[in-house]
């Protein structure tokens, strides 16, 4: 039994190019591992591999195979469709679903399971933490690029992942947009105790240099 | 395994249709007696002009459309009216242009007596010329919204249209000006995703039926009308020549094809070996999956446009102005032109539908009545068949479209894509021969049921083509942020994604409900005339004495994909979010 998020790929590609080879990854809960490399080193396929959305990256181009394991807290991953794992996704665009309001967005996300009252709740202290109260129902295409990523991180944990997946959420905004949102990111995720891992092309990113690794194109 | 069965359920009729047609062509002595028939050679050459020539003016108007739609980001406005001239049917565009340019018609009563003279219709062949100019009219009347409808499906696209729009800004920080930078870095990208319907718009005006027994010529008519007639005989010998000339239309559509490519090849081969404004390996990178094929455009295709000065801002073309103000004259002379003859079509069928007594040089009828349309009104089963029919076939073709595109893996689609479009580039006579064999085979000839079969293979090509842009514009990351919220992919589709399609869908049902309209080849034939629509009886009109009769059917054609339109408009509109005071900045 292995809490943490365990990812042991032997190899991740298409049939006609290997992309990453032997690489065994481990993250404890409430730590955040970030992923660095050049463009087209294969960063975002290891999340892909991890969420099981190998699909949606490999549009267009030959399907990408992977060959390993992953698993969440001691259960095995690899076969399960991505709405099962219990995984979250935050790309580097917000993708808030257009003809919802940002409270619907959220609410979209807290699971059915709770009660009316209560899911309405959630969306509203959602809301609070992003420092969005009042703008609940906006169109999102309103927001600005902070606010959207914001949107984007809190209905990703209101779904309650086990383990996030952070895919470049920095790069489409300003330095100093930057600099104030890092800090808000990793302090609400590691507050949920779970394992993250972060991708990214830039140092300034890195959210615990005890934990970077480092992709070479192959 | 679904995409497996999908294919079958549209590959089995279409493929079986297309086995009993072809074992229908060939037989020996039918091309003999077609051969040998005296109408046969100049109906051919007539087929070809019309449906060359106008073909070649259906593609010059539309390049320049675009390019200056495109140059001046007018696209959006342009393609606002794109769908009342699109649900216009063929049959109610020619009845309007007959309309008004018959002996009778309103163009010489405007001008009669008193610059004519005339006080009765002169005896001149105006409607069903011999030289087909009204047929070619028509033609381009309605084939150039359909091409350019295709073209605005892809140039609307977000993904291309952002692509474009920052290749074509790009191309000018090299040095070109803004036509040169849509015909070197925008259009050539276009054109290849424009072959299939520029074929389908060649095949359609080598092969029309319904608007050449309209508005074509009769002596001889086309060949695509001979070979009806002969389809219609209760000859066996005449009916096999009927199957041999729509063979012939087929072999006309093929090479009329060839030709066009090694034209196109030739000369475009010519000018970028004879011009200097090309951009030599300055292309924009080729896209993965994309032909590598680029094809230049002739310069003179978008001359004009290619002397507009920039965007007000800055630019000054050395040519000036006045050679700016000329072209741009021109082109929205050219969009006028067509809009204009749309307004005049309608407008005549709708005074036409309640004209009464209208004695010849009077512009405006004497005796004005609604009996027409409450004759027109009154036949509920034709109107009901039409209705229903429409329907269902729109609606069987959508959720076989969604289907597809849901289930098919992207190398399917691709790779069966050819057989899907074969509905549009095939002569419907030939179809009519394949769909009225299966029916009789499936014992479903005249049944409501074996005409439903034959509109949707007709109307399926339209719908998926109207759909796929759409779907393959969708971020796949969407999908994968809704299954990384722990939601299934029914959630996904019935939440989000259809949703979030739901304009694409909406137009996808009313572009298949007025092509079924439309229909009149396979409604009367597989139909085995037991069943009449509005186009079967505006058709069978037509060559009558009943104006007002008529025009109300016409009108009533046209009305009906109107109506599919505007409900598709009403219920695709996009979701009105509270509106919202000035923004602050608040990062």
């Amino acid at each position: 039994m292995n809490a943490g998020l365990q990812i042991d790929i032997e190899r991740l590609g298409t049939v006609a190019q290997t992309l990453v080879q032997d690489l065994h990854l481990n993250v404890p809960a409430g730590e955040i591992l970030t992923l660095m490399g050049p463009s087209g080193c294969g960063k975002s396929s290891v999340l892909a591999a991890i969420a099981g959305t190998l699909a949606s990256v490999s549009e267009g181009l030959l399907p990408l195979q992977f060959e390993g394991r992953v698993q969440l807290n001691g259960r095995d991953l690899t076969a399960l469709p991505t709405h099962l794992r219990g995984v979250g996704f935050v790309f580097q665009d917000a993708l808030l679903f257009a003809h919802m309001t940002v409270a619907e967005n959220l609410l979209f996300a807290v699971p059915r399971s709770l009660p009316p009252a209560q899911r309405q709740a959630r969306v509203q202290q959602a809301l609070q933490e992003a420092e969005l109260l009042g703008l609940g129902d906006r169109d999102p295409s309103t927001l600005s690029g902070g606010q959207r990523a914001r949107v984007a991180l809190m209905r990703a944990l209101l779904a309650e992942p086990q383990a996030l997946l952070l895919d470049e959420p920095f790069s489409k905004l300003d330095t100093t947009l930057r600099a104030q949102l890092r800090p808000w990111v990793f302090a609400h995720v590691r507050e949920r105790r779970i394992p993250v891992v972060l991708v990214t092309h830039d140092q300034q990113d890195v959210a615990d240099p005890q934990r970077v690794v480092h992709l070479r194109t192959t | 395994m679904g995409a497996v069965l999908l294919a079958l359920i549209a590959g089995l009729p279409m493929g079986w249709a297309l086995w009993a047609a072809a074992s229908q062509v060939f037989d020996a002595s039918a091309w003999q007696a077609l051969w040998t028939d005296p109408q046969t050679l100049r109906a051919w050459c007539m087929t070809l002009w019309t449906g060359l020539a106008s073909t070649v003016l259906v593609w010059w108007t539309v390049a320049r459309s675009l390019a200056s739609g495109f140059i001046r980001q007018q696209l959006a406005r342009w393609l606002s009216h794109l769908p009342a001239w699109l649900a216009t049917p063929h049959a109610a565009l020619a009845i309007g242009l007959v309309l008004w340019l018959s002996p009778s018609g309103w163009a010489l009563r405007l001008a009669s007596p008193g610059l004519t003279g005339f006080d009765a219709p002169p005896p001149w062949p105006t409607t069903q010329d011999p030289w087909g100019l009204g047929l070619i009219l028509a033609l381009w009347l309605k084939e150039v919204p359909f091409l350019l409808w295709v073209a605005a499906t892809q140039l609307q696209r977000e993904d291309l249209r952002r692509r474009w729009q920052a290749e074509f800004a790009l191309a000018q920080t090299l040095g070109r000006t803004p036509g040169q930078a849509f015909a070197q870095v925008v259009w050539p990208q276009l054109v290849p995703r424009l072959r299939w319907p520029l074929l389908a718009v060649l095949a359609y005006g080598l092969t029309v039926v319904d608007m050449a027994l309209i508005i074509g010529p009769a002596s001889p008519p086309t060949l695509a009308v001979l070979a009806w007639q002969w389809l219609g005989d209760a000859d066996v010998a005449m009916l096999a020549q009927g199957a041999a000339a729509a063979g012939a239309l087929t072999a006309s559509v093929a090479i009329g094809a060839g030709v066009t490519v090694v034209v196109w090849r030739a000369w475009s081969g010519l000018r970028t070996f004879a011009s200097r404004g090309s951009l030599p390996q300055r292309s924009p990178r080729q896209f993965a999956g994309e032909s590598s094929h680029r094809q230049k455009i002739p310069n003179w295709l978008l001359h004009p446009c290619g002397r507009l000065p920039l965007q007000p801002k800055g630019h000054s073309s050395q040519h000036g102005h006045s050679a700016a103000g000329l072209s741009r004259s021109r082109m929205s002379g050219l969009a006028l032109a067509i809009g204009g003859a749309y307004l005049a079509v309608w407008f005549a069928l709708a005074v036409g539908s309640v004209s009464g007594v209208w004695p010849f040089p009077q512009v405006w009828p004497s005796l004005w009545t609604l009996d027409a349309w409450s004759q027109v009104l009154g036949s509920v089963s034709t109107v009901g068949t039409t209705l229903g029919l429409a329907a269902a076939s729109a609606s069987v073709c959508l959720v076989w479209s969604v289907a597809w595109l849901e289930l098919a893996p992207r190398r399917w689609q691709q790779a069966l894509r050819p057989w899907c479009l074969l509905p549009l580039v095939l002569p419907s006579v030939l179809w009519v021969v394949g769909l009225y064999s299966v029916a009789l085979q499936w014992r479903l000839e005249g049944q409501w049921l074996g005409l439903l079969l034959a509109h949707a293979v007709m109307v399926l090509p339209y719908v998926l083509l109207a759909l796929e842009p759409a779907y393959l514009a969708v971020d796949p990351r969407q999908s994968a942020v809704v299954a990384s919220l722990g939601q299934g992919r029914w959630t996904d589709l019935l939440r989000i994604k259809w949703p979030l399609l739901k304009r694409a869908i909406a137009s996808a049902w009313a572009v298949g409900f007025a092509v079924s309209v439309a229909q009149y080849l396979p409604t009367l034939y597989v139909g085995a005339g037991r069943f009449a629509t509005v186009t079967t009886e505006a058709v069978a009109l037509a060559s009558g004495a009943q104006r007002s009769l008529m025009s109300a059917y016409a009108a009533l054609q046209m009305l009906l994909p109107v109506l599919a339109f505007a409900l598709a408009a009403y219920l695709g509109r996009p979701r009105q979010f509270e509106k919202i005071g000035p923004m602050k900045a608040n990062p």
